[in-house]
C-alpha cells in the first residue's frame, strides 16, 4: 500500500486527498481560517481518519495553495495552478481550458494533452468574478453560499447588474431586495455577472474546449451553467470539484515516488 | 515617506554606475540656469536627442524622473496630486506622477517639493513633444503641463513612421514618411532657435549624429554578447544599461559606458561566469516596460535558474548597417531615415508569417538567436500604446511554435497600488514549474 497526501490550503477553505495509486482514498475540506498551519494539520488528519490512517502510513506530502509554505510537514509544495492542472487531466483528460473560481482568486488555465500548463490568468485585484463575490451577496440574502445553487434555480426573470465590480454590486443588490426583486432573480443575476468577467478572463489565454470548471465556485450550478452560456459549449465539472488542486498534488506526490 | 525596499543588486560592476548617470543627468537640469542652458522637457525615442545636445539644451526627462520616484516607492505623493486635479490612475503614470511633481512646484511658487526624490527636475523652458502613432500622452502630456506651466512654450512634432500593413509594401511610402519627418525636426530646431536665442551648429550636429550611429552599434554588438550559454547580463541589468542609449543618446559619455560594459561582459564570459548558476532557463523579455519599483523580482526569477539573455524593451536601436541608410548630407534627413527604417525593419519578416506582426516577428527572431525556451510579457496597466496587443502577440506565438511556455505579468510602470508580490512571484513559480514540465518532455 503506497499512499500519499495532497494538501491544499485556499484562502477560504483548506482541503486534503489521499491517494493510493492515485486513486482517491479519502478527502476532508474545511475553512482555512486564520491559521493556515494548524489548519493544514487538521484537514490533513481529518482525511486520514476517515481510513483510519495517520501521518506514518503516508510515504510522501506535496502541499499547495494560498498557505502551502505554512504546511512544514510537506515533503514539497507545488503551486495550485499545476495542481490544478494535474488534477483536472486525470478526471478529464480532453479539457484544454480550465476555469478556478476559487474564494479569493479567479484562474484561466490551458492545459495541453499531458496536463502540463500551457499559460495562465488570473484575475486582478478584484473580487468581482471570484468565490468571494458569492459570500457578499449570501451575507446580505441572509442564506448560507451552499444554498445559492438551488434557490438560484427557482429564478424566472434574472436581475441585470450594471456593474461587475463586486463592491457596488453589493450596494445595488441591495437596493434591487428594497425594490422587492426575489432572491433567487438576484443570485442568478450575479451569476450572470460572474459568468460574464470570467469569461473575459477566458478569452485572453485563448478559447479551447473542452472546459471545466473546478474550485468552490464549481459547487454552485447556477454559476457554472451561466459560464457555459457565455462561453457557449458544454462545461465539465467533477463530483468534487472543490479538492481538484489537492487531487493533483496527490496525484504529482505519487510521480514522485515512482520515480 | 518613502516605504524601505532592499536594495536590488545587480550582476554587472558597469551596471552598478547607472544610478550616478540618472543623478547626473537630473542635477544637470537643476544647473543648466547658472550655466546659462535652456532646460527642455523632453521624451525619450522622439528623435530629438541629438538636436538638443547639439544646442546645449538639457533634457529633462519625464520618463526617468517619475522612474526614480517609482524604483524609490515614493511616487504616491505625485499621483495623488495629479489625481486630485482628475487625472486618474488608469493614465499613463509616468506622465501623472511628473504632472503632479510640476503641480505641486508651481503652488509652492517655483519651490522645489520637499522630499523631491533625488533632488528633483529642473524647472522647463520649453516642452518638446512628439505624436507617434501609438503613444497619446506624447502630445497630452505637453497639453495638460502647459495648465500648470504656462509661461512654457511647448513644440509638439510628429515623427510618423509607415503602420503595419500586411497588404502594403511600406518600402513605397518611406520617401513620404521620410521627407515629413525631416521636416519636423527642422521646424524643431527653428522653434529651439528661438527659445535658445542661438543657431544650430549643423556640422556640430553631424557630428553628434556620427556618434549616435557609433554607440548604437556598440550597444548592439554588446547585447549580443549575452547570446552567450551562461548568458553573463540579464534583463535586470538591461533595466539599468539602457539608460545611457535611452537618455544620454549623442554623449561620449554614453559611448564609453558601453565600451565598458562590453569589455566586462567579454572578460565574465571568458571566465564563464553567469548571471545564475546553474543556468536553467533562457527567457525573453518579450514586451512590456518593467515595474520600477519590483525590479526584484528579476532576481526571483535568477534564484530559480531563470535569466533573460535578451529583452525587447529599451532595446530601441539596431546595427546601422542592417538599416541599410541612403546616404544624406543633411543629419537631420539622417536622423528620420534612422527613424523610419528602425521602425519598419521587421515588416518584412512579419509579411512571411500569416498572421503575424512585426513586434512578434522580432520576438521570434530573438527568441531563436538567444536560444531561448519561454516568453514573459509585462502589462503595465497604465501604459496602453506599449502594452496593447500582448494577447494577440501570445496567440501568434502559440501558433507558430505550437506549445511555448508563456507568462503573462500585470503590473503597472509607476503605480505600487497595481502590484502584489506574494501574487507575483506565484505566478512565477507556476510559470517555472511549467518551464520544468516542457524541459522534461523535450527530454523524454
Amino acid at each position: 500500500m503506497t499512499l500519499v497526501i495532497g494538501i491544499d490550503v485556499g484562502s477560504g477553505y483548506s482541503k486534503a486527498v489521499v491517494c493510493e495509486d492515485g486513486t482517491v482514498r479519502s478527502h476532508a475540506v474545511m475553512p482555512s481560517g486564520g491559521n493556515y498551519k494548524d489548519t493544514a494539520k487538521a484537514v490533513s488528519e481529518m482525511a486520514l481518519q476517515k481510513r483510519n490512517l495517520s501521518q506514518r502510513d503516508i510515504r510522501y506530502t506535496v502541499a499547495t495553495g494560498y498557505g502551502a509554505g505554512m504546511v512544514d510537514f510537506a515533503d514539497e509544495t507545488m503551486t495550485d495552478i499545476s495542481c490544478h492542472a494535474a488534477g483536472i487531466h486525470r478526471i478529464f483528460p480532453a479539457v484544454r481550458t480550465l476555469i478556478d473560481v476559487g474564494a479569493q482568486f479567479s484562474r484561466a488555465i490551458r492545459v495541453n494533452d499531458e496536463g502540463k500548463v500551457t499559460l495562465f490568468i488570473m484575475n486582478e485585484k478584484c473580487a468581482g468574478g471570484s468565490g468571494k463575490f458569492l459570500q457578499i451577496i449570501a451575507r446580505i440574502l441572509k442564506i448560507g453560499i451552499e444554498e445559492i445553487s438551488e434557490l438560484s434555480r427557482g429564478s424566472t426573470k434574472p436581475v441585470e447588474f450594471t456593474t461587475g465590480c463586486a463592491v457596488f454590486a453589493e450596494s445595488e443588490a441591495v437596493s434591487r431586495i428594497a425594490e422587492g426583486a426575489l432572491p433567487a432573480d438576484i443570485l442568478a443575476g450575479i451569476h450572470n455577472a460572474m459568468a460574464s468577467k470570467i469569461v473575459t478572463l477566458v478569452t485572453r489565454v485563448g478559447l479551447e474546449e473542452k472546459y471545466a470548471v473546478t474550485g468552490g465556485g464549481a459547487k454552485d450550478a447556477g454559476l457554472v451553467k451561466a459560464i457555459g452560456t457565455e462561453l457557449a459549449s458544454d462545461v465539465l465539472v467533477a463530483d468534487e470539484p472543490q479538492i481538484t488542486a489537492a487531487f493533483g498534488a496527490a496525484l504529482i506526490a505519487s510521480e514522485r515516488i515512482s520515480r | 515617506m518613502a516605504e524601505e525596499k532592499k536594495r536590488r543588486a545587480v550582476a554587472t560592476k558597469t551596471a552598478a554606475g547607472i544610478p550616478k548617470f540618472v543623478r547626473g543627468n537630473l542635477s544637470a537640469t537643476l544647473r543648466a540656469k547658472e550655466e546659462g542652458k535652456k532646460v527642455a522637457k523632453a521624451f525619450i525615442h522622439d528623435g530629438h536627442d541629438e538636436i538638443m545636445r547639439a544646442m546645449d539644451i538639457v533634457p529633462a526627462w519625464g520618463e526617468s524622473f517619475s522612474g526614480v520616484c517609482a524604483a524609490k516607492r515614493d511616487a504616491e505623493k505625485f499621483l495623488q496630486k495629479a489625481e486630485s486635479d482628475n487625472f486618474s490612475r488608469s493614465l499613463c503614470t509616468y506622465a501623472t506622477c511628473h504632472i503632479g511633481f510640476e503641480m505641486a512646484r508651481e503652488e509652492q511658487g517655483g519651490a522645489m517639493p520637499e522630499g523631491a526624490p533625488w533632488g528633483g527636475m529642473g524647472r522647463p523652458d520649453m516642452i518638446l513633444g512628439n505624436g507617434q502613432l501609438l503613444c497619446d500622452p506624447r502630445f497630452k502630456w505637453p497639453q495638460a503641463l502647459q495648465h500648470y506651466l504656462r509661461d512654457v512654450p511647448v513644440f509638439v512634432t510628429n515623427m510618423y513612421y509607415p503602420p503595419w500593413d500586411p497588404n502594403v509594401d511600406h518600402h513605397e511610402q518611406e520617401k513620404f514618411y521620410v521627407k515629413y519627418c525631416t521636416e519636423e525636426l527642422h521646424e524643431t530646431v527653428k522653434f529651439c532657435e528661438k527659445v535658445t536665442g542661438k543657431k544650430m551648429d549643423w556640422d556640430r550636429l553631424a557630428a553628434v549624429v556620427d556618434l549616435s550611429d557609433k554607440t548604437w552599434d556598440l550597444f548592439v554588438d554588446t547585447y549580443d554578447l549575452r547570446k552567450a550559454i551562461p548568458t553573463p547580463m540579464d534583463t535586470g541589468d538591461a533595466m539599468n544599461t539602457m539608460v545611457p542609449i535611452t537618455f544620454n543618446i549623442g554623449t561620449q559619455e554614453a559611448y564609453d559606458f558601453y565600451v565598458e560594459l562590453n569589455n566586462e561582459l567579454k572578460e565574465k564570459i571568458a571566465q564563464g561566469i553567469g548571471v545564475a548558476d546553474p543556468e536553467k532557463y533562457r527567457l525573453i523579455w518579450a514586451a512590456g516596460l518593467p515595474s520600477w519599483f519590483a525590479l526584484n523580482d528579476f532576481q526571483y526569477f535568477n534564484g530559480k535558474g531563470a535569466v533573460f539573455p535578451v529583452e525587447v524593451t529599451y532595446r530601441d536601436h539596431e546595427k546601422i548597417e542592417r538599416l541599410d541608410l541612403p546616404k544624406t548630407n543633411d543629419p537631420l534627413e539622417r536622423i528620420a531615415w534612422r527613424w523610419v527604417r528602425y521602425w519598419t525593419h521587421w515588416y518584412d519578416a512579419a509579411r512571411k508569417i500569416p498572421g503575424s506582426t512585426p513586434k512578434v516577428a522580432r520576438i521570434i527572431e530573438y527568441f531563436e538567436d538567444y536560444k531561448c525556451d519561454g516568453v514573459v510579457f509585462h502589462s503595465a496597466f497604465s501604459c496602453r500604446s506599449w502594452h496593447a496587443g500582448i494577447i494577440h502577440q501570445a496567440e501568434v506565438l502559440r501558433k507558430v511554435y505550437k506549445d511555448i511556455p508563456i507568462l503573462i505579468m500585470e503590473g503597472d510602470i509607476v503605480d505600487i497600488s497595481s502590484y502584489n508580490e506574494a501574487d507575483t512571484h506565484n505566478r512565477i513559480d507556476a510559470f517555472i514549474e511549467t518551464l520544468e514540465a516542457y524541459r522534461n518532455k523535450q527530454k523524454n
